[in-house]
């Protein structure tokens, strides 16, 4: 939003806080974190906008390292690998949707101690026209040379200035065949299972966007529709219909309901589906269907918030998971593609992989979602229809 | 039917509470009325229930899954990870720092307030008792919502960075409450003593301060303990206002259980629970022996814990 | 919180305040000075940014990504607040709550009737000690252990089965009963607390004065024990009632979609829609909302108290 140039300050606390207020007036947040009780040595205020401003350099690494992501959604081996080699500590934080994150950063302006987000791509053009991002050094990132050039250069982002894939995935179902016999195959199979021999045993995805796609996919209608009429139509749906059947509002089945089989039919994302089947007892009760005839498409990417207090761990970790070995262990843990060149090949002999590789077909009944006038409108049908399910 | 006779009566039903081991051998137990048996059993139920659960965590604490709910075998692996993860270590230091910053803050201003509500009750009285109550009856969601907005105006467009500190930004949010609970317990306990003890100090010429640390705090000190104890009880539990003005880095361990719910939780969390809760247990047992040295029966302290 | 029923002490009359009292500067500060620093961090701390909330609640949400903004101001936000979706999660939440209390009552009544008055003397410390002890291990940890133990292929649900009570898996997390037990779990002690002070508090010789006077347990109860332990009762309640009608976790831990409380709608304004006119504007209502109920119980209970205090100062009198 601006075109100030790098600012970078070494500074003791006292000076630090004016600096920062300075900074603050001019539409920054100085990262002057903890000047009162630890007093901060160096404040980092990395700043954005089209001339390069790395708020890294590569300097010195950090002693820590905050990440704000979706729920387990990295191995956390990598992580501890990533301590032991660099340094930095990692604290993990997780979120169950895109406005969840935004809106924290919106609220904290700054201040929220975060240093790494994994925003979907779609969500990138308003978060950078807002200001909550800072702009990568690539020159830090070296092994983005591994990427695949597919997943680069993507729309929300030409030339990767402020993102870089971190994975890609879809939405579907789990569906516990010990219970429900027949098999479903659509989206509108899953609305109607919920409805019958799954009722009360059913759970859908905490995720404004995701809930009113799954009803807009079983009738063929764009999920990205704004038209009034289409979106009382779910509504009425999802709210006077569905909602009574809903036992929970879980984004991460694949955490806890999976292997404990809380629920007979579940909504989720494939790797975490892919992750709560590996883990179940007994996987051979679980069945996976990618969502159908329409489904999701995402992309999520790491990016640097404004205000990061630990701008060069967070490039350097950035680094340090596009490392390719890295990127197949990681793929091996949260079963999303992560965007690597050749890593179906490298990833041949893991286990599942039809949760994780789709094929061209596949892969053509998958939309992005769109930012645009119904989304206050789907936030208001999420929380109606928790309302009448908790009703 | 009115006698005056008091023995029997009290014998009956004193009987248990008593156990006098002098009387002579009864030939039969006293008589343990039917009802009396029956609250027994209720009292026993009700302990189970509250229990339970934490029975389940210290058994889960060996869980050598993945996951703490699914138990898998028994094993030492998430006792072993309790030290291997540092944000664990670090969640719960945060938490116990931010809890002893937050009840000796809101001890301090809670003491005072009710050492002034007591004894210095003036016009200003109701309308502090009306913003305690304010405080009081306000719902956790919506200090959490204006803290947050409130400390950014403070850290970012004010300028005090102290305010981007995230054991600050907790303590403040820990404070409130607290410090109206502990105004409450000071002011019930000075209420219920009598003034005339520092009226007598102050008719015998002793200096106001003197008064003040002989006399009155002396009084107050089972209040003030108490104040304290439940301060950090409710510091150490705070969810929805921490989640909210929490700055990361220095996350508090309910909002990291908070946030592992929704990966699942791994047992190392129900190794972690275990230790705090003995480690809180050895803190009562301290408090509760100070307070007896201070000459206050178990019954005095849980009165005044409760604000009576 | 500061009834003194039981053990009335000479209160100092006017006729034996000492002359002293004009000179006495007992302590080194003025009045109100000593309440300033709490006076000031409330003001700073709680005031304003409420205060703040107030303030946004009239505005409105400029945009996709706009929090807030008050160039126009009216009331519209709090039209939009009293949606249907607003009662219906606060009728739930009311119910929950409501229900919650209730349930806390029912069960702690009877402990802490037993522990203040029937238990050995020697014990009640340690009874006391232990019903803290839960809240010392994370309120999500505790509750998370009762999941382990309703899940349908818990220990409660193999336990029944083993007995042969049922041969179904047990059905009971996701429903109004798991958010109810959840519930009452978590704020059990509150209620057990201030319930066993008010008993320990009603001194045997009052209760056996009643006795003597010929009445009978139940009537000792319901005329002398109860109405003696009514602040400890209005006390456990509202602790109970009133962080229950904020929480939005421990409702949803065991109840999932049935747990959905007020709280969370308030929560996804600021989380979710990033609309902070609307989510102030709850919050606002959802503040007086609480006040009023609260008032509107303590009014009930004064209504109702007063014939049951007029019948036994005429029971008393009868028998003397």
């Amino acid at each position: 939003m601006t075109n100030d140039k790098q600012v970078r300050i070494l500074a003791n606390a006292t000076a630090s806080r004016i600096i920062g207020h300075e900074l603050t007036r001019r539409g920054f947040i100085g990262a002057t974190i903890a000047a009162g009780t630890a007093g901060v040595l160096a404040a980092c205020t990395p700043t954005g906008g089209p001339a390069p401003a790395p708020g890294a350099t590569g300097g010195p690494l950090e002693n820590g390292l905050s990440i704000y992501t979706w729920g387990d959604y990295d191995d956390p081996e990598l992580l501890t690998q990533f301590t032991s080699d660099n340094g930095p500590q990692i604290t993990l934080d997780s979120f169950n949707s895109n406005e969840e994150m935004i809106s924290k950063l919106i609220a904290a302006r700054g201040t929220s101690g975060y240093d790494i987000v994994v925003p979907t791509g779609v969500y990138l053009p308003q978060m950078i026209q807002n200001d909550l991002l800072t702009e990568l050094n690539l020159d830090l990132i070296p092994n983005l040379q591994h990427m695949d050039g597919a997943f680069l250069n993507q729309v929300w982002d030409p030339g990767n200035r402020y993102s870089i894939c971190k994975a890609w995935g879809t939405t579907g179902f789990v569906y516990d065949n010990t219970v429900i016999s027949r098999d479903l195959r659509t989206w509108g199979d899953f609305l109607d299972a919920a409805q019958n021999e799954a009722s009360g045993k059913t759970s859908v995805l905490d995720d404004p966007t995701g809930l009113v796609g799954m009803y807009f996919w079983s009738k063929g209608i764009p999920w990205t529709t704004s038209d009034p009429a289409q979106l009382d139509e779910a509504e009425d749906f999802l709210v006077n219909t569905l909602a009574k059947h809903v036992a929970a509002f879980d984004s991460y089945p694949g955490g806890a309901a999976i292997p404990q089989a809380s629920h007979v039919l579940m909504q989720s994302w494939n790797g975490d589906a892919r992750i709560g089947i590996l883990e179940s007892d007994d996987p051979d009760r679980w069945e996976w269907r990618l969502g159908a005839p329409d489904t999701e498409l995402w992309m999520d990417n790491w990016c640097i918030a404004k205000g990061a207090p630990n701008p060069e761990a967070a490039h350097a970790f950035i680094n340090f998971v596009l490392d390719p070995e890295v990127q197949l262990v990681n793929l091996d843990y949260i079963g999303y593609h992560t965007g690597a060149e050749g890593i179906e090949d490298a990833a041949a002999d893991m286990e599942m992989l039809d949760l994780v590789f789709f094929d061209d077909a596949q892969v053509a009944t998958m939309h992005p979602w769109e930012i645009g006038d119904s989304q206050q409108r789907v936030v208001d049908i999420w929380n109606a229809m928790r309302a009448a399910a908790g009703a | 039917m009115t006698s005056p006779a008091t023995t029997g009566p009290r014998g009956a039903s004193a009987s248990n509470a008593t156990a006098p081991p002098t009387r002579t051998p009864p030939r039969r137990k006293p008589r343990v009325p039917l009802s009396d048996r029956l609250l027994g059993m209720w009292g026993v139920l009700v302990f189970l229930f509250l229990f339970a659960p934490l029975l389940v965590i210290v058994v889960h604490s060996f869980n050598s899954g993945r996951l703490l709910v699914a138990w898998q075998g028994f094993g030492f692996e998430a006792w072993e990870a309790m030290f291997t993860k540092p944000a664990i270590g670090n969640a719960v230091w945060i938490t116990l720092q931010t809890g002893v910053i937050a009840a000796l803050l809101s001890t301090f201003l809670g003491t005072l307030a009710g050492l002034a509500l007591a004894r210095r009750a003036g016009k200003w009285t109701p309308w502090f008792s009306i913003l305690l109550i304010l405080v009081t009856v306000t719902p956790e969601i919506v200090d959490a919502v204006a803290l947050l907005p409130w400390l950014v105006f403070l850290g970012a467009d004010l300028g005090l960075g102290i305010f981007n500190d995230g054991i600050v930004r907790l303590v403040v949010g820990h404070s409130l409450f607290a410090t109206a609970v502990v105004s409450y317990l000071v002011r019930a306990r000075l209420v219920g003593l009598d003034e005339r003890l520092e009226e007598a100090s102050a008719d015998l010429y002793a200096p106001p301060v003197r008064t003040f640390w002989r006399i009155t705090l002396p009084l107050t000190m089972p209040a003030v303990l108490a104040g304290a104890l439940l301060s950090f009880t409710l510091s150490l539990d705070n969810t929805v206002v921490s989640a909210f003005i929490q700055v990361s880095g220095s996350t508090p361990w309910p909002v990291y259980v908070l946030s592992a719910v929704r990966s699942g939780l791994r047992p190392e969390i129900a190794s972690v629970s275990t230790v705090m809760l003995v480690l809180t247990l050895g803190a009562i047992a301290l408090v509760a022996v100070v307070l007896k040295r201070s000459g206050d029966s178990t019954t005095q302290i849980v009165r005044t814990l409760s604000g009576d | 919180m500061t009834s003194q029923i039981t053990t009335p002490r000479p209160r100092q009359d006017a006729s034996r305040t000492p002359p002293s009292r004009k000179r006495q500067g007992k302590w080194w500060l003025p009045k109100p000075l000593l309440a300033l620093p709490a006076w000031a961090w409330l003001l700073i701390f709680f005031v304003a940014p409420v205060g703040q909330v107030l303030w946004f609640s009239f505005g409105y949400k400029p945009g996709i990504f706009g929090t807030h903004a008050n160039d126009v101001l009216s009331f519209d936000r709090y039209a939009e607040a009293l949606s249907p979706t607003f009662f219906l999660t606060f009728q739930n939440t009311l119910w929950v709550g409501i229900a919650g209390t209730l349930i806390c009552l029912i069960i702690a009544f009877p402990v802490a009737y037993w522990m203040a008055l029937k238990a050995p003397l020697s014990r009640r410390g340690l009874l006391i000690a232990l019903v803290m002890v839960p809240y010392w291990a994370n309120f999500l940890v505790r509750t998370i252990g009762w999941q382990v133990i309703l899940a349908p292929e818990g220990w409660l649900s193999h336990l029944l089965q083993g007995l042969g009570l049922t041969n179904e898996p047990l059905e009971i997390l996701y429903t109004r009963t798991a958010v109810l037990i959840g519930v009452v779990y978590n704020y059990l002690p509150l209620m057990i607390l201030p319930l066993f002070v008010a008993f320990d508090r009603v001194e045997l010789p009052l209760r056996e004065a009643s006795k003597d006077l010929g009445a009978n347990r139940w009537s000792t109860l319901t005329q002398v024990t109860i109405p003696l332990a009514k602040p400890g009762i209005i006390v456990g309640c509202l602790l109970v009632f009133i962080p229950l009608m904020g929480d939005y976790i421990t409702a949803t831990v065991l109840g999932g979609a049935r747990g959905n409380m007020i709280g969370q709608l308030v929560a996804s304004q600021f989380q979710t829609a990033q609309n902070w006119a609307l989510g102030s504007a709850m919050a606002v209502l959802l503040m007086l909302i609480i006040l009023l109920t609260v008032a509107v119980a303590a009014l009930i209970v004064w209504v109702a108290s007063r014939p049951f205090a007029w019948r036994r100062r005429l029971v008393i009198g009868e028998d003397s």
